[in-house]
């Protein structure tokens, strides 16, 4: 039987009013629980999944793809509108939704969001209906080697993010890094600046960070800088969607976006990260008025947004394909999967092609209804912006407790929460970027260990970097994303 | 006095939505089981936790089972937390197992195993040594020569950090060969599932992980099994063992259950009794099968001593491939990046500073701010972080609630006041009854 026959039969056993209310059932509980700050996607999808059991696999599969692209997107309401990310998957989105919310513009934003969501997360599920195996054993290419000259890639993207200052820009990136080297190297076992901590043996969580920086550094900013003089309302535009010429910058974005973070997806490159913000440089680098980005270009939300879709999606390939379940979200799939009696690896398309049809038939659905809840609520969603400051802050520091809490169960958690919001507010006082501190902890310690990882299996030998082709190519791009752009902008001058 | 009914209204209808989930049997053994997982989902001790959620829970042993995951450190984390928050108390067990003693050697941590109240190992896991189908070495002998001949020249990829268990089998077939455990070229991914792509993609020599994971990789013919840890060959498993093969080797990983120091002799009874049960009912049997994972279910004294025998073990094996002895108490190291990066920071902030001072003589001084609503946060906080495990989520996030609207405008404290308790009461509901997230109830806990 060819795909689309297959295909036709998933469908067949996914379309029914029950199954599509399980459907709209796991979407919204996905995007509920995943708005929160904290709570990210393989938490949500974990906490959920008891409600499943009592279901048949069909009811169940349908309403995980649900939840999966539920929990997926929920983090960006949040971030557009109370710049509060709760996830690293949103943190991109941040940076300019926020603004265009402050400007009025928040259901603009939204429905871009919702709309590129919809469109990488649909586009990236045909390609994992039609090119999964071929696309699965191109990631196996992948060593070490090739990963450490995708973090560096990566790290140019920072180049976007620097700011006005040189070198409060570089100031954030080493304070990220230095965050980073917290915790037991993985590759011996050895206590790394953890100062007799049992609990910094791990690392400082991304989200501690993310949630501290963002959410908590927001509240203390608005608690120093306007304090208690009345700040003038939000005019929210009366025009709720999105304008003609929102369209036309939005578009092509998306289709940028989906193209970036599908095969980083694909790749277990550790989370959402790269591909987002990979997908904003791309942005502001093509932009003809790069000057907008930070302000509210819509273009740095369309792109992100369908980035991280897309990877969500690009996930799922080595999982059904190869039974890798390369992201925490995906191994917590897998255990939903094994519930079932499904085992997830090379032979699973062709033991249970009833469930893994059905499974992918509901991911296009999941898409739908995503899209279905979303459009509607953006306007209504876009009035939190309404909602009194004092409750609105009292709001967003409790749920930034709840989701640290309940990341570790961890007192200390809490402490560095409160700790970073306050850092974060002097950076934001000074005017230091936050976002490269974000992506030195996420990539620092990803460039570290997997560099180390290829010089151990070449047994020290550094030119792996130079002779493995993938490696030298994104080697080679990570030079030109640093070098050309100010070489062209000599010759301009 | 509305405001006062409404959470109890609400847990009962959210009790209803529970029980109806939940198949229930005649009378449950116990109201409520808190499981710890030392570990992050997905893992193979949450894995454990959730099959014991599930069991527990369907075979009507256990009304209400909430799992926490205290993740880090191979569960030297959680294992610190267990025994410093829940001494003496019934009604929570953790899981635990052989990673988390060769966790307490290499993390040298200040608690071990010898603190809590062994109940009963659950299942056992062999690990596997295999190598991708296109690989060269047909059999366990021709990696072995290779090895022998130059032994960092196998690199071996496992699913556990520093020490883990395929550290420890590596180092284990190392030191029954001659060869210094301290040679094998280990490279450590953190957890099965990253270390695959390796495997699979011939990105390394060998892998080695539990059967369970490589399985599937196996019947499918994409990875070709050399050698397996058990002691004889598995029934229906066509998989050498590494002592026919000629390496006296065996190794098992298993998982138990850890109950709180100090419990009472009636409550250790209860869970030993619960713990039976489970493990005979079809639901854990089936979860068994469904991971593969071998019932190795061994209880009362006969547990305590393997644990101990197991502890000697792991110390051994460890010591050879020189955990425990290295670093020190600071957390420094002798890797060059860490140092280039404080380096680096240290320039960032002299030149981020010369860059402020200069903007500062150059004018825009900030206008002089009211200080106090920063400081009414701040207290809003400290009170916050003092008060959450001592008073209960629900009284520490609303006094921050209430506090921190305060500190952007004092004029409607009723306002906030019932919004404060409002969304505190919600949030607690929802995440700590109907999704089982661990939140402290605090004083309130026999009232909600």
């Amino acid at each position: 039987m060819d795909t689309l026959e297959l295909l036709r039969g998933g469908f067949a056993s996914a379309l029914s009013w029950g199954h599509l209310g399980w459907a709209f059932a796991g979407v919204l509980l996905g995007t509920v629980v995943g708005v929160l700050p904290g709570i990210g996607p393989a938490l949500t999808v974990a906490m959920l999944l008891p409600i499943t059991f009592s279901l048949d696999p069909v009811s169940a599969f349908i309403m995980f793809g649900g939840i999966y692209y539920g929990a997926m997107y929920g983090g960006s309401t949040t971030s557009i509108l109370l710049n509060t990310p709760g996830e690293t998957a949103s943190i991109a989105t941040a940076m300019d939704g926020y603004a265009m919310a402050r400007q009025g513009r928040g259901a603009a934003a939204l429905t871009t969001a919702a709309l590129g969501s919809f469109v990488a997360g649909t586009l990236a599920t045909v390609a994992l209906t039609f090119f999964s195996p071929p696309l699965a054993s191109m990631a196996l290419r992948f060593g070490p080697a090739e990963y450490f000259a995708l973090s560096i890639l990566a790290f140019t993207a920072v180049t976007a993010l620097l700011g006005g200052s040189l070198a409060r820009g570089l100031f954030s990136l080493f304070l990220g890094l230095a965050l980073g080297l917290i915790g037991i190297d993985q590759l011996t076992g050895e206590a790394r600046f953890s100062f007799g901590i049992p609990q910094l043996l791990d690392g400082i969580d991304v989200l501690v960070l993310v949630i501290g920086l963002f959410a908590v550094g927001e509240t203390f900013y608005q608690a120093w800088h306007h304090g208690r003089d009345p700040v003038e309302a939000v005019a929210l535009q009366t025009f709720t969607g999105m304008s003609r010429d929102e369209w036309r910058r939005s578009w092509r974005p998306w289709l940028r976006g989906t193209a970036i973070g599908f095969p980083l997806g694909v790749l277990p490159v550790g989370g959402s990260v790269i591909p987002t913000f990979l997908s904003y440089a791309v942005e502001k680098r093509l932009s003809p008025h790069p000057e907008e980005f930070g302000r509210g270009a819509i273009e740095g939300v369309a792109g992100p947004e369908a980035a991280n879709n897309a990877a969500a999606a690009g996930v799922l390939v080595p999982l059904l394909t190869l039974g890798l379940p390369s992201s925490a979200t995906a191994a917590v799939l897998l255990a939903a999967f094994q519930q079932y009696g499904l085992q997830p690896g090379p032979l699973l398309f062709s033991s249970r092609p009833d469930l893994v049809w059905t499974l992918i038939a509901s991911l296009y659905i999941g898409n739908v209804m995503l899209l279905v809840l979303n459009l509607p609520l953006a306007p209504v969603w876009a009035r939190v912006m309404l909602v009194p400051r004092p409750l609105l802050f009292g709001g967003i520091l409790v749920l930034a407790s709840l989701g640290t809490y309940s990341l570790n169960t961890s007192m200390l958690d809490l402490v560095l929460l409160y700790a970073v919001g306050a850092i974060s507010c002097v950076m934001r006082v000074h005017d230091v970027p936050l976002v490269p501190a974000v992506l030195g902890l996420v990539l620092g310690p990803l460039a570290e260990l997997q560099c180390r990882r290829a010089l151990a299996i070449s047994e020290g030998d550094p030119s792996v970097f130079v002779t493995r082709p993938w490696c030298a190519v994104l080697l080679a791009l990570a030079a030109a994303a640093l070098v050309v752009p100010p070489l062209v902008k000599r010759r301009l001058s | 006095m509305t405001l006062r009914l409404r959470p109890r209204v609400l847990s009962a209808a959210i009790a209803a939505v529970v029980a109806a989930a939940v198949p229930a049997a005649a009378q449950p053994m116990m109201d409520e089981l808190r499981l710890i997982a030392p570990a992050a989902p997905g893992g193979g001790w949450d894995q454990t936790a959730r099959a014991m959620q599930l069991a527990l829970q369907r075979a009507g042993l256990v009304r209400l089972v909430p799992v926490e995951n205290v993740a880090g450190a191979a569960g030297t984390i959680g294992l610190a937390r267990f025994i410093g928050n829940e001494s003496g108390r019934s009604g929570v067990v953790m899981v635990s197992g052989l990673i988390m003693l060769g966790g307490i050697v290499t993390q040298r941590s200040p608690v071990t195993l010898h603190e809590v109240t062994p109940l009963a190992r659950l299942t056992g896991e062999y690990e596997v040594i295999a190598v991708p189908t296109a690989s060269p070495y047909r059999t366990l002998r021709d990696l072995l020569d290779a090895f022998l001949a130059r032994p960092e020249s196998i690199s071996w990829a496992g699913g556990s950090e520093g020490g883990g268990g395929e550290q420890m089998l590596a180092g284990m077939v190392a030191d029954a060969l001659g060869v210094a455990p301290s040679r094998v070229n280990y490279i450590a991914f953190s957890g099965g599932g990253e270390s695959l792509p390796a495997i699979l993609g011939g990105q390394v020599s060998v892998g080695i992980n539990g059967f369970a994971e490589f399985a599937p990789q196996i019947e499918a013919g994409t990875l070709r099994p050399l050698a397996i840890s058990s002691a004889v060959r598995l029934p229906g498993v066509n998989i050498p063992t590494l002592r026919e093969q000629g390496v006296d080797v065996e190794f098992e990983n298993w998982r138990a259950l850890m109950a709180p120091p100090g419990i009472t002799a009636a409550d250790r009874a209860r869970l030993d009794g619960l713990i039976a049960a489970m493990v005979r009912s079809p639901e854990w049997r089936e979860a068994l099968a469904r991971y593969r994972w071998l019932d190795r279910y061994l209880a009362g004294e006969p547990f305590g001593r393997f644990v101990q025998a197991e502890e000697t073990r792991v110390r051994d094996v460890l010591g050879k491939l020189g955990f425990g002895s290295r670093g020190n108490e600071a957390g420094t190291t002798t890797e060059p990046y860490p140092w280039l990066v404080l380096a680096g920071l240290v320039a960032a902030t002299v030149f981020a500073v010369r860059e402020a001072r200069g903007r500062a003589r150059t004018g825009a001084a900030s206008p002089r701010r009211d200080r106090a609503p920063l400081g009414l946060l701040a207290g809003a906080v400290a009170l916050h972080v003092a008060l959450l495990e001592r008073a209960g989520f629900l009284i520490a996030a609303a006094v921050l609630f209430w506090l921190a609207a305060r500190a952007f405008d004092p004029r409607h404290p009723l306002r906030d006041g019932v919004f404060a308790v409002a969304l505190s009461a919600a949030a607690y509901l929802v995440f700590a009854r109907v999704l089982q997230l661990s939140l402290p109830a605090g004083v309130l806990a026999g009232w909600l």
